[in-house]
């Protein structure tokens, strides 16, 4: 207590307290403690490759496109990529779904993509690194890119292996141009050219060279050979004259190669994306399309926007129909197809989906002069070892590894076929991994996910807000060209759009804590909270109205 | 949301004081002291805040802080204003800061006769329904169908909430206003305005007691903004005791959700909860009438 020199009559006649209260440790009242202990956001955790979205997202809204950036490079290399095509399962979790409507993360994604590719590669500094170690990558699609990028980035150098004349793999031949356009894929592969990429075209393995000879020229093997085999109908007259496969028919129009037998009625078979892709591309080429799908709407598993797009272009969807024999003229030609309508029995199959069952006399005829079948693709596997492979697909775990030594496999050719993003996050794993049997890299730890759900926020801070829509062509423009749909959002819509972000479990400095706290036992420094312990009585309101669920309360005997 | 004086890093409190986790009262004074600066003398009666601030010779807020007698709070700050007046200071200001007891039951009389004076005093009632202090008993402020110790569950209170804020500003004094803790940037806003004010200015807080109100501490903000947008307690200001304007438009949520949270209503049945609700829209109506002039 502070010493007083007064004298008695110099006191008042009334009683003063002299003393704050500042002595008075009223945290041993306490049964419940807060603590800042911030949290993972359902978007970074859906991604399939981890990206920190919340992270990104947050800076893009503070204009710093740049450290968004690299922000997603971190996880992904190919952010201009995957903000066009990926399903986006990050939108699906997103807590603000619940409340009005999901962020458009991927619009976001793809400008900092093209923010990137645009602005920042052509200042990046890139290092003068000696590769004393090489790897061989068979494949360039989506994986093979990721694992080639990461070990780039790390001073090992790779050499790429790719059977056609373009890098990119399905990105380049796949994916149709109105989707991801061709100049896209060439600046995001010179991200790996930049920095020393060896690429090698027109060789094939199995063809032209085989596993023994890179495993005797290379340090280590990455396979990446995707799943490129269309599946077959198994019905009758498979091979008439005008029966296409559909990664093939998707290839010779991106490749601008001219394609027999393709007519002017088209009916695809399957309700992927490859489907949809197909259906689109014919339509695009002047013929009429309809889309044949076993199942119903809703298990089809294309991306839905895809979809929603395909039936407004007017592209008609047959849905519980299956096709049971392709007729065919004298010429060998297609000339119709013979379809069985279906019904989703009770049974459920391995994808977890009703099984369809075909209806008894049914059957019906649909005339039409090509039938695409894209009912889903497999690993070419006669051309691996036999240690490596499984039933169908390449046997590896989840970082790469195979049977064999030197040799590490990722993307579809080991998931079987996948999205592109799933391929870029095994290409980084795998690249890890091949980092630390090259180079005792240390591969980054997995963090430990405490997920914030709908119910920990609070949203009473939080006001509705549309979700940014981008610009698309309208559907009468699309006829007869590949101009790409949906456009890039500009600067002012993606800081829009980041502001509607909650930033799920990481505080954002709303101030909540400490403008609430009825004890003053938050401080507020330099733009950091620090609770009080001392003074804290435990009331549990700043985590209460901690909007997004960064302070959580612990029973005391914890501490 | 974001704050504009809330958050502002000045505090003329110090923690360590005597409250109970998650009080309204403590916080809403935190707040009024943000609102009022370092030139401010606050005036006490018998209330939770005599306790709040320390036991001699300890004293929690960085102001004078004057303790005086239950029905005494707006007579004192009058005359210390007095005083104040003839020492020629004039850049202070007086807050008598009372709880529902000490100003809509014992110390109605002085407070309306420093209204009808009009003096330049601030009066804010931090209002958490019943006597807390003493051991929760019910107050003119505790509002129907509320439990306290004097109105036990099987014959809880059957009267109205008395409604201050309309008596004072019966008295015509230039600025009576109503504040909740859970919206500190409107609260801090009307103490400045109560400061500029050209006479008595009256501001009522609400201020929950989770002690009193048998409810979670951490529900105090919630429960706070509940009751404003369940229109239970409408955020409102009334000039010069005539001209109404509404702050705040209620999200119109039903009364059950601000009652269900609270131990003090639990033995409501529906058709108690019913006659809550139809008291609330019949208030809130008459309000929105007075503001549409």
């Amino acid at each position: 207590m502070k010493k007083l020199d007064l004298k008695v009559k110099d006191y008042p006649e009334l009683a003063i307290s002299w003393e704050t209260t500042l002595i008075n440790k009223t945290g041993t009242w306490r049964t419940f403690y807060p603590k800042y202990f911030p949290k993972t956001p359902p978007c970074n955790y859906y991604c399939p490759a981890n990206e920190n979205i919340q992270k990104y997202i947050a800076l893009s809204l503070k204009g710093e496109f740049e450290e968004a950036y690299f922000t997603i490079l971190e996880k992904n290399p190919f952010p201009s990529i995957t903000g066009r095509v990926c399903y986006h399962p990050c939108e699906i979790g997103c807590n603000r779904g619940n409340f009005d409507e999901s962020i458009a993360i991927h619009a976001i994604e793809r400008f900092l993509g093209d923010y990137g590719i645009n602005f920042v590669e052509s200042k990046r500094k890139i290092e003068k690194l000696t590769f004393d170690k090489k790897v061989a990558i068979i494949g360039s699609g989506p994986a093979g890119l990721s694992c080639a990028y990461y070990l780039l980035l790390k001073g090992v150098g790779v050499t790429i292996f790719e059977k056609e004349s373009y890098p990119g793999g399905i990105l380049f031949y796949g994916i149709p141009a109105y989707r991801l356009p061709k100049e896209i894929v060439k600046r995001e592969v010179e991200k790996l050219t930049k920095r020393g990429a060896e690429f090698i075209f027109n060789k094939e393995l199995g063809k032209d060279f085989s596993l023994d000879d890179l495993t005797k020229k290379y340090d280590a093997v990455f396979l990446a050979i995707g799943a490129q085999i269309e599946q077959e109908l198994g019905v009758l007259n498979e091979d008439a004259n005008g029966v296409l496969m559909g990664l093939d028919f998707l290839k010779a129009i991106n490749l601008k190669r001219k394609i027999k037998y393709f007519g002017k009625n088209v009916l695809v078979i399957g309700g992927g994306n490859t489907a949809i892709d197909c259906a689109r591309v014919a339509l695009r080429k002047g013929a009429k399309v309809k889309i044949l799908y076993r199942r119903t709407k809703e298990e089809m598993p294309a991306i839905r926007e895809e979809v929603e797009e395909a039936l407004k272009e007017g592209i008609e969807i047959l849905f519980l129909t299956a096709p049971s024999k392709i007729i065919k003229d004298k010429k060998e030609r297609v000339k119709g197809l013979e379809c069985v309508k279906m019904k989703l029995s009770e049974e459920v199959d391995e994808s977890g989906r009703r099984k369809p069952i075909p209806i008894k006399n049914s059957n019906f005829v649909i005339k039409c002069d090509t039938i695409i079948k894209a009912i889903g693709e497999k690993v070419d596997l006669a051309i691996l070892p036999k240690e490596i492979i499984g039933k169908r697909t390449v046997l590896a775990d989840e970082y790469g590894k195979t049977n064999i030594d030197k040799i590490f496999a990722g993307g579809d050719c080991v998931t079987g076929p996948k999205t592109v993003v799933e391929a870029i996050a095994y290409g980084r794993r795998a690249a890890y991994f091949i980092l630390n049997y090259l180079k005792n890299f240390e591969i980054p730890k997995k963090e430990s996910v405490s997920l914030v759900n709908y119910e920990n926020l609070n949203t009473y801070y939080f006001e509705k807000q549309k979700r940014i829509e981008e610009d698309r062509l309208p559907v009468n423009k699309r006829k007869r060209n590949f101009k790409e749909i949906v456009a890039t959002l500009t600067d002012q819509d993606v800081k829009y759009e980041a502001g509607r972000c909650f930033s799920c479990g990481v505080c954002n400095n709303c101030d909540n804590c400490y403008v609430f706290c009825p004890d003053l036992a938050v401080l507020k420094k330099n733009g950091e909270y620090e609770i009080l312990y001392d003074y804290c009585k435990g009331c549990g309101v700043c985590a209460h109205e901690c909007p997004r669920n960064v302070i959580s309360m612990f029973f005391e005997e914890e501490k | 949301m974001k704050w504009q004086y809330a958050n502002n890093t000045e505090e003329y409190m110090n923690p360590g004081h005597l409250a109970c986790p998650g009080c309204g009262g403590a916080y809403a004074m935190r707040l009024a002291l943000k609102a009022l600066g370092k030139n401010t003398i606050v005036v006490i009666p018998a209330c939770c805040w005599s306790i709040i601030d320390g036991p001699f010779p300890l004293h929690c807020i960085k102001v004078p802080l004057y303790h005086t007698a239950f029905e005494t709070a707006a007579v004192v700050a009058s005359g210390i204003r007095a005083a104040l007046e003839v020492k020629g200071k004039r850049d202070i200001e007086v807050l008598a800061f009372a709880g529902d007891g000490g100003t809509l039951d014992i110390g109605i009389q002085a407070l309306s006769a420093v209204c009808e004076r009009n003096d330049k005093i601030i009066y804010a009632c931090y209002d958490n329904e019943a006597y807390m202090n003493t051991g929760i008993q019910r107050s003119s402020a505790t509002p129907y169908g509320a439990w306290t110790t004097t109105t036990p569950r099987e014959d809880f209170k059957k009267e109205r909430k008395k409604n201050i804020t309309e008596i004072i500003a019966a008295h015509r004094i230039p600025y009576v206003a109503t504040a909740s803790i859970g919206f500190p940037d409107d609260l801090i806003v009307k103490f400045k305005k109560a400061k500029e004010a050209k006479g008595t200015a009256f501001i009522h807080i609400f201020a929950p007691c989770p002690t009193g109100w048998r409810m979670a501490p951490e529900l105090m903000i919630t429960i706070a903004q509940l009751a404003v947008d369940c229109k239970i307690f409408p955020l409102y200001e009334v000039f010069d005791g005539v001209k109404y304007v509404i702050n705040y438009q209620p999200k119109n949520i039903p009364v059950q959700e601000y009652l269900k949270l609270q131990g003090r209503f639990s033995h409501l049945t529906e058709e108690e909860i019913e006659i809550i609700q139809k008291e609330v829209d019949f208030n809130w109506e008459l309000l929105v009438k007075k503001a549409k002039g």
